[in-house]
């Protein structure tokens, strides 16, 4: 299914950072998100 | 005395003092919020007082008694083994008291105003508190509305005397003769074989063609058998038509296919499913919206259609469980205080206290390819686990679904002695995105029930140790 793979604590991260893990390139194995992809992204987004 | 007009200000107003309610009302405590709870019985709601408390307590003095009138080859016998069920009744209720008094504890030490009385609403943002001949209006700045729910009353078998729910069952004074029970599912299951483990006399009805039809076949032949060795008689495609009771009796008809048949009991346990507490709330003056099966509507932060107005548990749409509830309760009390929270889990587990025990998670083999997955899946019996001989606990498996094509656990299915618990590591797998290999790769103590989860992991990879492929 279409629900990235990302563990409870990222997916509070995600909420947070106000971050649509949809639009987040995982990094980790099988294409998991990591806390550092969930910053990353949102960090690139301030900088647009 | 009339109190009035001017309704006293709270801020946070639950309405509810169970699993939902109360977790939410200290949650919201903790984030700051000053919160006031209004319970029209007891603290604790269903859960605690009426519900998965006192029947697990019931069934565990059960399975003690049933098992020290087995001498299950291990040589231990005992002589004239006996029941006072006046006893067991009281400790039940001490068990009861206990976590219901720390719940009072636990809002009280969490600074959580409590008010005994039945709340209605009077408009967006106002209920009408009732207690006896009184009333009090308060006005609240958010409100979350965990009322619960109650059991399903059949027309043809209204609650009353010799019919009773599972509530009556749970409160009888002695052990029945007889007992006919209708609905074969959890509740049905559960406390007709706990009756039957004291030595009732127990007929389960049940309309599907199997007991417990909302889990897999294979999981519930494991439960048939052991109540067939407890003599308990089950009917399958039975549809109950009417009952006539007396003082001491009542008599059940219903049919298998066209054939009607008759049976006569001490007692008749309706089992049928609950409904949800939203009917009597003035929800209407609220602008709170209702589905047709009564159930409140709300968005991923339990959000009513009044922004203000909250509500979770039994009220709202998915599994009837306690622990669903208090998970919704923090959503919400966290969002009222102002967090982003969400409900956002990928999985509930729910647990059947039957014997065996039963407990699963996620989706079943058959879920996951009706979604299109291709499956890798892997099962491993009791029978081969040393800690599950040592016990004596051989009827059972754990059962792990993944997805073939990268090994993470999409499901889990655990049927035998402390399923319920065994289930707690497969639930995090799933939220963590384990593959079959993380969890294989962990080293479970030996001898220990949960090896059988490395193991079930092990036998989908294709390399189980204690098992011939």
């Amino acid at each position: 299914s279409g629900v990235p793979l990302a563990v409870p604590s990222v997916r509070r991260l995600a909420r947070e950072l106000k971050v649509d893990l949809r639009e987040v390139a995982g990094t980790g194995k099988h294409g998991r998100i990591t806390e550092e992809d969930v910053r990353r992204y949102a960090q690139a987004r301030e900088q647009l | 005395m009339v109190v009035g007009e001017f309704g006293k200000e709270v801020d946070v107003l639950v309405i509810g003092a169970g699993p939902g309610g109360y977790v939410a009302a200290i949650r919201a405590a903790q984030l700051g919020k000053k919160v006031t709870i209004v319970e029209k019985d007891k603290l604790g709601g269903v859960c605690l007082n009426v519900g998965c408390i006192p029947s697990k307590a019931l069934i565990s003095a059960a399975h003690k008694y049933e098992l020290m009138n087995d001498d299950q080859g291990m040589g231990i016998t005992a002589e004239n083994v006996t029941v006072d069920f006046a006893k067991v009744q009281e400790w039940k209720q001490g068990v009861v008291q206990k976590l219901t008094g720390g719940v009072e504890t636990l809002l009280k030490g969490n600074n959580v105003e409590i008010i005994q009385g039945e709340a209605i609403f009077v408009s967006e943002d106002e209920v009408r508190v009732n207690r006896g001949y009184e009333s009090e209006r308060l006005k609240f700045n958010h409100c979350i509305i965990a009322t619960g729910s109650r059991p399903v009353e059949l027309k043809p078998f209204p609650f009353g005397g010799r019919i009773i729910s599972s509530t009556e069952a749970l409160a009888l004074k002695e052990i029945p003769k007889s007992m006919v029970v209708i609905g074969g599912g959890y509740i049905g299951i559960e406390l007709g074989q706990t009756f039957a483990k004291f030595g009732t006399k127990v007929t389960i009805l049940e309309g599907e063609n199997q007991i417990l039809p909302t889990f897999e076949k294979q999981v519930a032949q494991l439960v048939q058998k052991n109540l067939k060795r407890l003599n308990v008689n089950v009917v399958k495609n039975a549809m109950a038509q009417s009952a006539e009771q007396d003082e001491n009796s009542v008599t059940v008809t219903y049919k298998v296919k066209d054939k009607e048949e008759t049976i006569t009991a001490d007692y008749l346990l309706v089992t049928v499913g609950r409904k949800p507490n939203t009917d009597e709330l003035g929800l209407d003056m609220a602008g709170v919206k209702v589905n047709e099966r009564g159930l409140i509507e709300v968005d991923e932060q339990c959000r009513t259609s009044n922004e203000r107005i909250f509500a979770i548990g039994d009220v709202v749409a998915g599994p009837a469980l306690a622990h669903k509830a208090s998970y919704e309760g923090k959503i919400a009390a966290e969002v009222i205080a102002g967090e982003p929270s969400a409900v956002d889990y990928k999985v509930i587990p729910a647990v059947v206290f039957s014997d065996p025990e039963i407990a699963t998670v996620g989706l079943t083999e058959a879920e996951a390819k009706e979604e299109g997955y291709e499956v890798s899946v892997g099962k491993f019996p009791f029978a081969a686990n040393g800690r599950a001989l040592s016990v004596n606990a051989t009827d059972g498996f754990v059962k792990v679904v993944a997805n073939k094509e990268n090994g993470v656990i999409l499901g889990a299915q655990v049927v035998g002695m402390e399923a319920s618990n065994l289930i707690a590591e497969l639930g995090l797998a799933i939220e963590m995105g384990a593959t079959l290999e993380d969890v294989a790769l962990t080293i479970h103590a030996h001898p220990t029930l949960g090896e059988m989860t490395m193991e079930a992991a092990e036998v989908a990879l294709g390399q189980p140790i204690h098992m011939v492929k």
